[in-house]
């Protein structure tokens, strides 16, 4: 079967041969270190340069590792049009938000809208038009940070968690704007040719917010950034990925409409399966094992999900820029394998 | 008002989050010549410690634990004129940061939060901390803990190494070091020689009392 028609069987519950596998990009990075100095790369200029950070994900694909082709590689450009200042890093560190663009929640109303006609941001759409050209039977993944991880990108996280309980409606008004402006960068992705638009949004956990807060700001953005993006394209394909210990909201979960839902590794399927039967779930090879560990028990990973009934295999975080390249791999043949046992 | 009433109702305005309350009561434990260090150990401090409470039950999570901490904080703001001088050297001193080349930090502030809370004086460095950063900060404010937290397994090595650098200076046993973090385990603690780990903030700091002999 072909990359895309197994997604698309997966996302409609036709038949397929074994579970997909892939690592959509944004949060969920695959490029690691030793792929970027075997492919004599500079990462820098992959985050801001629109060929590079194509032949950088293209590269990543012909490597063999996963299925899909993604960018960007980090979850920084959207705080940076907001007026976070960025650190882009270099090939042993992802890029990484070093200054607040905002000090107050009362700052809101001041927020900029996103410029996508230049910058990285323009950079992100261009690689997505290259690739959509180059590969065009691989599933190009469009990422997009979520509106509460945004927003504690632009914000210190410690007043924008306590405002959820005294300043409510200026929270609000702040994940409001975020997700109108995420929304322009999403529906810009489907029109230069994105099949899956992934949003990561690990900072709006139920670990962190509780199952109140969860639903009221987590779950309210999150579909009101699934519709924008569905609006101009109902076929593409939407993945939420939200980190930490979900176990408390599964039911708050279960109200996202993205038609993928992804998990951090100590959530278990079998709790997942208790709220969400028959939606497709993505996840969750540990990626401490995947940087630590050998191919072998990477593999064993692979196949214990899928003998749990996960639909796509995927890291189950953000890899560690020092993952080996061979465990990297070892999630898609660990994947492929599963293709002959029935 | 009777003192044990009003202290009472002090930790409770701290648990409800009511800061204005707060800042009310704390008014009238002052007016009514309480001592200030009091007021902040039996009233304050007692009302954080229900929050923390609550939060390893899972009724409060981090935005209720946040809001509870600010409500404290301005009463420590009203009462701190107040205090006799000399009760703050027996303070237990935390050094606190998150790892070079790790930028995630919400585990972090919730460390400094429930240590601020227990009356420990907290310098946090922040976030992408180097090594060399923790010990300057922890020789200079001569502290008791040095509490490092990551979220990525490439940043691990850094926490072994701050342990090597202070036995190469001769000074391994003038701090406690404490690690915490997803990647971090018992066993890597144990391994790498540092003197405790917990996995959540609330125990961090019980951790911290247990080795202070605090009760």
């Amino acid at each position: 079967m072909e990359n895309k028609e197994r997604i698309t069987s997966i996302i409609q519950k036709k038949k397929h041969d074994r579970p997909a596998c892939i690592c959509p990009g944004g949060m969920m990075n695959m490029v690691t270190t030793q792929l970027l100095t075997e492919g004599n790369f500079s990462f820098e200029e992959a985050h801001t340069d629109g060929e590079k950070m194509a032949q950088v994900a293209e590269y990543a694909y012909d490597r063999g590792c996963f299925e899909n082709v993604g960018v960007p590689f980090c979850m920084t450009v959207e705080a940076e049009q907001l007026g976070a200042k960025v650190d882009l890093g270099d090939n042993t560190k992802e890029p990484r938000v070093i200054e607040y663009g905002m000090k107050k929640l009362e700052e809101v109303d001041g927020l900029p809208t996103f410029d996508l006609e230049h910058g990285r941001i323009k950079a992100i759409i261009d690689a997505i038009r290259i690739m959509k050209k180059d590969k065009p039977d691989v599933p190009v993944v469009g990422n997009i940070t979520g509106p509460i991880s945004t927003a504690t990108s632009v914000i210190d996280p410690s007043p924008f968690y306590a405002g959820l309980r005294k300043k409510g409606e200026l929270c609000h008004r702040f994940l409001a704007h975020v997700t109108k402006e995420l929304i322009r960068f999403g529906q810009a992705m489907v029109e230069a040719g994105a099949d899956i638009i992934m949003i990561a949004d690990p900072s709006a956990t139920g670990e962190i917010l509780g199952p109140k807060f969860f639903e009221e700001f987590t779950v309210t953005y999150l579909n009101e950034l699934i519709d924008g993006v569905k609006a101009i394209n109902p076929d593409v394909v939407t993945i939420v990925h939200i980190c930490g210990q979900m176990t408390p909201v599964l039911e708050q979960t279960d109200h996202i409409k993205s038609d993928v839902l992804s998990f951090d590794a100590m959530v278990p399927l079998k709790e997942i399966r208790k709220y969400m039967k028959d939606r497709p779930i993505m996840g969750n090879v540990s990626t401490y094992a995947i940087e630590g560990q050998t191919p072998d028990k990477v593999k064993q990973l692979v196949h214990h999900c899928v003998e749990q009934g996960m639909d796509i295999i995927s890291p189950a975080c953000g890899l560690g820029m020092g993952s080996p390249l061979a465990n990297v791999q070892a999630v898609l043949q660990g994947t492929e394998e599963e293709a002959t046992c029935p | 008002m009777d003192k044990n009433e009003l202290y009472g109702k002090i930790a409770d305005a701290v648990v409800e989050m009511e800061d204005e309350e707060v800042v009310e009561l704390c008014q009238i434990a002052i007016d009514e010549g309480f001592d200030a260090a009091e007021v902040i150990k039996e009233a304050l401090i007692k009302g954080m410690d229900k929050v923390s409470e609550l939060y390893e039950t899972g009724e409060y999570f981090l935005p209720e634990v946040l809001t509870a901490s600010f409500a404290l904080n301005e009463g420590v703001d009203l009462l701190k004129p107040h205090m006799k001088q000399e009760t703050t050297s027996e303070k237990v001193k935390v050094v606190i940061g998150v790892v070079e080349g790790d930028t995630h930090d919400i585990g972090k502030n919730l460390v400094k939060i429930m240590c601020e809370s227990a009356g420990f004086e907290v310098h946090d460095l922040g976030r992408d901390v180097p090594i060399d950063e923790f010990i300057r900060v922890a020789k200079e404010v001569e502290a008791d803990f040095i509490c490092m937290s990551t979220l990525m397994t490439t940043t691990m090595a850094g926490m072994k190494l701050l342990i090597e650098k202070l036995k190469e200076e001769g000074i391994r046993d003038k701090f406690m070091v404490m690690i915490g973090g997803g990647p971090i385990s018992q066993k890597f603690c144990d391994e790498i020689g540092a003197d405790a780990y917990t996995t959540d903030a609330a125990a961090a700091v019980r951790k911290m009392k247990e080795l202070k002999g605090i009760a």
